[in-house]
């Protein structure tokens, strides 16, 4: 037996180097295979990575929300929208019916949704910081760190912010005259506006502040703080869930800046690269962008986008000009003209003149501009330790505001760049369940207050709705954007017992799981066992009435999940193709190899050799020839896989942080793709072999009597 | 019913070219003897093919009986008919035949593998000793095409004799050799004959060749002549030829 296989083998190899058509064929197996192993093993690699960064960033290995969702669940978001999705309220019982699920570690209540907020404008802070001065001199209380200061020490902070709130309109008086000296911008300027600058530029306005210091402020409020334009929106997604936990779960996550919130406490981690992108002033955020792009080898001299960067720096300077008040401009520009050995007496030229970076002086004025600039404005427009005031509107239309403390901000470890994983900033479920519309213990007490505090009207619009919500009515997901509005709408009252008590809470365990969310991520012991415990959740849903619907994080990332799916299939059709026409011509090559064999058969079977033999020798034929250069083609494409393996491949931005988990992608050779190709040249070989090997099989011994002729 | 290795009793055999019947055999009755020489004569189309494609047990008969080592061949299956060729029957082609692919040790040996009786070593010493016996020992790596057609046709033999069979059938074993090269082959089947009683039975049309047996069968239009001496079948092969001499020198 073993022999008769060496000497079909034998046969095989021999008859394999007779023809040239086999090495056509040979190189079409080879490239076949050597694009699915390499192809597949990078994708493979992808695949876990993404695995890695969407499980470990916020999916976990299963994520679980109400099957009468409207919508299917997706983490990051489905053409832009998040997915509506219908509020889970059982979720104590939930909890403990998955958790005695063999292999289930954790699991993690959840809420996704987004509040577009707005810092407001350098003068809209100002005024506020103002109006908060002056409302606890006059005893009227305010954040606590204000309300134990001196008289004396608040009408020392009043001056230095009129004295702020003049340099700015100075600022903005120059701006004007510039326009107007200019023909074409003169037209833009509304007289309106340059009229109101007129009346606030004089030393007779400011004298009436004491006077009158709230109705100074609703003026500037009014007339001078929409003239200043450059107010940026940011779009904040967040998911509520259960910090501890969250933390727990999550063992990539990492705080940044600041600290984790506290057990049990209301709080928000702000994501870091959302703070860094987005809320970092602009300036200094390019400034960070040419250093990284630098120490990986860009010169500013070539490069395209560093040089828009530095153009930017230089012209738009106002963004640090306005936060300065009178006395700080004075003291910069004595700076700058030191640092930079400069006569000039503007600061917006200095500036521009400090950010005239170029390859050479980029690390010195860096270092200036930290050293200098940074520590006399605003760095970031949130900064750890303030109350975001989260205003957020319900699909009924009705206004819902929270209060959230910033106690830092957080990045996934490996993740630190992407976009993708940076999305997503954290907030406690309480502060998610106040905003989503979820009538909360605490809620409901404050809402008594409001009552007694504002009478019946207010009240009863914010009671219908607790109604709505607060009485397993349906609830909905939102998704709706809220502004942030320092002026909450609600009553001192109402805003001091958010501030005061609100903050300083500690929620028990019991409270913070009994209540409202829309999904929750079950973390597992063993990843391995996804399948099992999806079906084990549908089971248990099932048999106590639960209502929940159970999908892996592929399924939950929505169509980010779905993408190295798009690509596998793409892959299969290429290498379907490939191998299409390998085996139309392995087919071919094998019919007239046969016929031209009729003899040498037809004599191996008058010999005494049986059909099945003959059938083996033609399929061993081409399965030899597949495995061959088929073997070839893995070692080859498995080479080069360990090849990237030793560097890996450098993530060529952002996004792909987010797919290769981190900054490079370190592909790894493993058996899957090479057992899929092995199965498939043997099925690819013996497929398109069997017909000729079958017609092998009908020559007859007589063929041998024939003589060749 | 004779006793004899083959017994072949009113065989007739018949094949269809298209709408028109071909009666290759007409009633065909032949006994061969253990340890015969025997010669199958007769010129082109005279059925001898077909008769020693029916002992080989390549094709079956339409009418009669071909019994061949006690086996009737109508009776067995494709399967069965393998295998008695396999064991009993040896084969040597006019156009030699020999897997091109294969070495001149490998040729010999594949019946022996397809039998799969022996171990490598048994299998090693037959093979070893029947290349021997051809004289080809020296030639036992080499591909048939480095071989001359008078080698090739002794491989051949020796790959036809390596089972040990009871019948070795040649069906115009020289015809593709010059003439001094057919008789070594033919002294070599003969001395073979004569060392291990193996039945022969081959076919010609060269009377030369016909000296070498010790009876010859004369077939003409599917029917047996006679079964005679050498001498007598040569004598009647040259009457039979002589007037298709010319014929043949003229085209």
């Amino acid at each position: 037996m073993i022999s008769r296989t060496v000497l079909l083998l034998r046969i095989a190899f021999r008859n394999l180097m007779v023809s040239p058509i086999n090495l056509l064929i040979g190189a079409l197996i080879l490239f076949g295979t050597l694009v699915f192993v390499l192809l597949g093993g990078l994708l493979d690699s992808l695949s876990r990575s993404m695995e890695r960064s969407v499980v470990g960033s916020l999916a976990g290995h299963i994520q679980i929300y109400s099957a009468a969702s409207k919508d299917d669940l997706a983490l990051y978001g489905q053409f832009g929208n998040d997915s509506d999705l219908k509020a889970i309220t059982e979720f104590p019982k939930i909890q403990e019916a998955i958790s005695k699920i063999d292999g289930v570690q954790m699991v993690v209540p959840m809420g996704v949704s987004g509040a577009l907020i707005t810092s407001g404008n350098i003068i809209d802070l100002t005024l506020e910081r103002l109006r908060d001065l002056v409302r606890a001199r006059a005893g009227q209380g305010g954040r606590e760190e204000l309300t134990s200061l001196s008289k004396e020490e608040l009408d020392a902070q009043i001056h230095a912010e009129i004295l702020h709130l003049r340099q700015i309109i100075k600022v903005l008086r120059g701006d004007a005259d510039r326009a107007m000296a200019d023909m074409l911008s003169a037209r833009a300027v509304d007289p309106h506006n340059l009229e109101a600058l007129h009346r606030v530029e004089k030393d007779e306005f400011w004298d009436g502040f004491e006077a009158d210091p709230l109705g100074t402020l609703e003026f500037l409020e009014n007339r001078i703080a929409p003239i200043v334009t450059d107010t940026t929106l940011i779009f904040l997604r967040y998911v509520g869930t259960d910090l501890d936990k969250f933390q727990h779960s999550f063992d990539r996550m990492k705080v940044m800046k600041g600290q984790a919130v506290p057990a049990g406490q209301r709080g928000m981690l702000i994501s870091d690269l959302i703070h860094e992108e987005q809320m970092k002033l602009k300036t200094a955020r390019r400034l960070d962008k040419i250093k990284d792009a630098l120490a990986n080898g860009r010169v500013i001299a070539t490069d395209d986008e560093l040089k828009r960067f530095v153009k930017e720096n230089r012209s738009q300077t106002r963004d640090i000009v306005l936060q300065l008040d009178a006395l700080k401009t004075a003291e910069m520009v004595k700076a700058l003209q030191d640092a930079l050995g400069s006569k000039e007496t503007e600061l917006d030229h200095l500036l521009s003149a400090l950010l005239d970076t170029t390859d050479e002086n980029f690390q010195k004025r860096y270092d200036l501009f930290y050293a200098l600039v940074t520590p006399r404005v605003r760095l970031y427009r949130v900064n750890v330790g303030d109350v975001l005031t989260i205003k957020a509107f319900t699909r009924s239309g009705y206004v819902r505001n929270v209060n959230v403390k910033v106690y830092g901000t957080f990045a996934f470890s490996g993740l630190e760049k992407s976009m993708l994983a940076g999305s997503t900033s954290l907030m406690d479920l309480m502060s998610f369940r106040d905003l989503y519309g979820y009538l909360t213990a605490d809620k409901a007490e404050e809402l008594k207050e409001i009552q007694k505090d504002t009478g019946a009207k207010t009240v009863s619009r914010e009671n219908a709705e607790a109604e709505l919500f607060g009485e397993g009515a349906e609830v909905v997901a939102e998704a709706t954007p809220g502004i942030i509005d320092p002026d909450t709408a609600i009553t001192s009252t109402g805003r001091r017992l958010r501030e005061d008590d609100l903050i300083k809470r500690v929620y028990s365990q019991k409270e913070l799981d009994d209540g409202v969310m829309l999904n929750a991520a079950v973390m597992l012991k063993d990843a391995r066992q996804i399948d099992r415990v999806i079906k084990e959740i549908q089971r248990v849903s099932d048999e106590q009435n639960l209502g929940l619907k159970a999908v892996s994080w592929q399924k939950a990332s929505g169509l980010l999940g779905q993408i190295i799916n798009v690509f596998r299939v793409l892959l299969f059709v290429a290498v379907a193709i490939i191998f299409f026409i390998a085996m139309i011509i392995i087919n071919n090559a094998m019919m007239m190899a046969t016929i031209q064999r009729t003899q040498v058969i037809g004599t191996m079977r008058a010999i005494g050799a049986q059909r099945g033999l003959i059938l083996a020798m033609v399929l061993i034929e081409s399965v030899v020839l597949g495995v061959l250069f088929g073997g070839i083609g893995m070692l080859t494409g498995s080479g080069v896989l360990g090849a990237m393996a030793m560097k890996g491949i450098a993530a060529p931005n952002d996004v792909m942080y987010f797919f290769f988990s981190g900054p490079r992608l370190i592909p790894t050779v493993t058996t899957g793709p090479l057992v899929i190709a092995l199965v498939i040249i043997l099925f690819v070989t013996v497929a398109s072999t069997f017909i000729p090997a079958w017609m092998a099989t009908r020559i007859s011994p007589l063929r041998a009597m024939q003589a060749d002729e | 019913m004779s006793n004899g290795i083959v017994t072949i009793q009113d065989v007739e055999k018949e094949y269809s070219l298209g709408a028109t019947v071909v009666k290759a055999l007409r009633g065909v009755s032949l006994t061969v003897e253990k340890g015969e020489f025997i010669s199958i004569a007769g010129p082109s189309g005279s059925g001898k093919t077909t008769l020693l494609n029916l002992i080989g047990c390549v094709d079956t008969a339409t009418r009669g009986d071909v019994v061949v080592a006690g086996k009737n061949t109508a009776q067995l299956s494709e399967r069965q008919l393998t295998d008695l060729r396999l064991n009993t029957i040896g084969f040597i082609f006019q156009s030699f035949n020999l897997v091109s692919v294969l070495s001149v040790y490998q040729n010999v040996e594949f019946p022996l593998l397809l039998q799969d009786k022996l171990s490598s070593g048994e299998r090693k010493k037959r093979v070893e000793s029947l290349l021997e016996q051809v004289g080809l020992n020296t030639h036992m790596k080499h591909r048939p095409n480095e071989l001359s057609g008078g080698q090739r046709q002794r491989v051949a033999i020796a790959r036809a004799l390596v089972t040990d069979p009871l019948i070795v059938l040649a069906d115009e074993p020289t015809a593709n050799l010059d003439s001094q090269t057919g008789q070594a082959i033919l002294d070599l089947m003969k001395s073979l004959n004569q060392q291990k009683g193996t039945t022969f039975i081959f076919s010609t049309h060269d009377h030369k060749v016909m000296r070498y047996a010790n009876a010859v069968v004369r077939l003409a239009d599917g029917k047996i002549l006679g079964r005679e001496s050498p001498e007598l079948a040569v004598a009647h092969a040259v009457g039979m030829d002589a007037p298709a001499a010319p014929v043949q020198a003229a085209s």
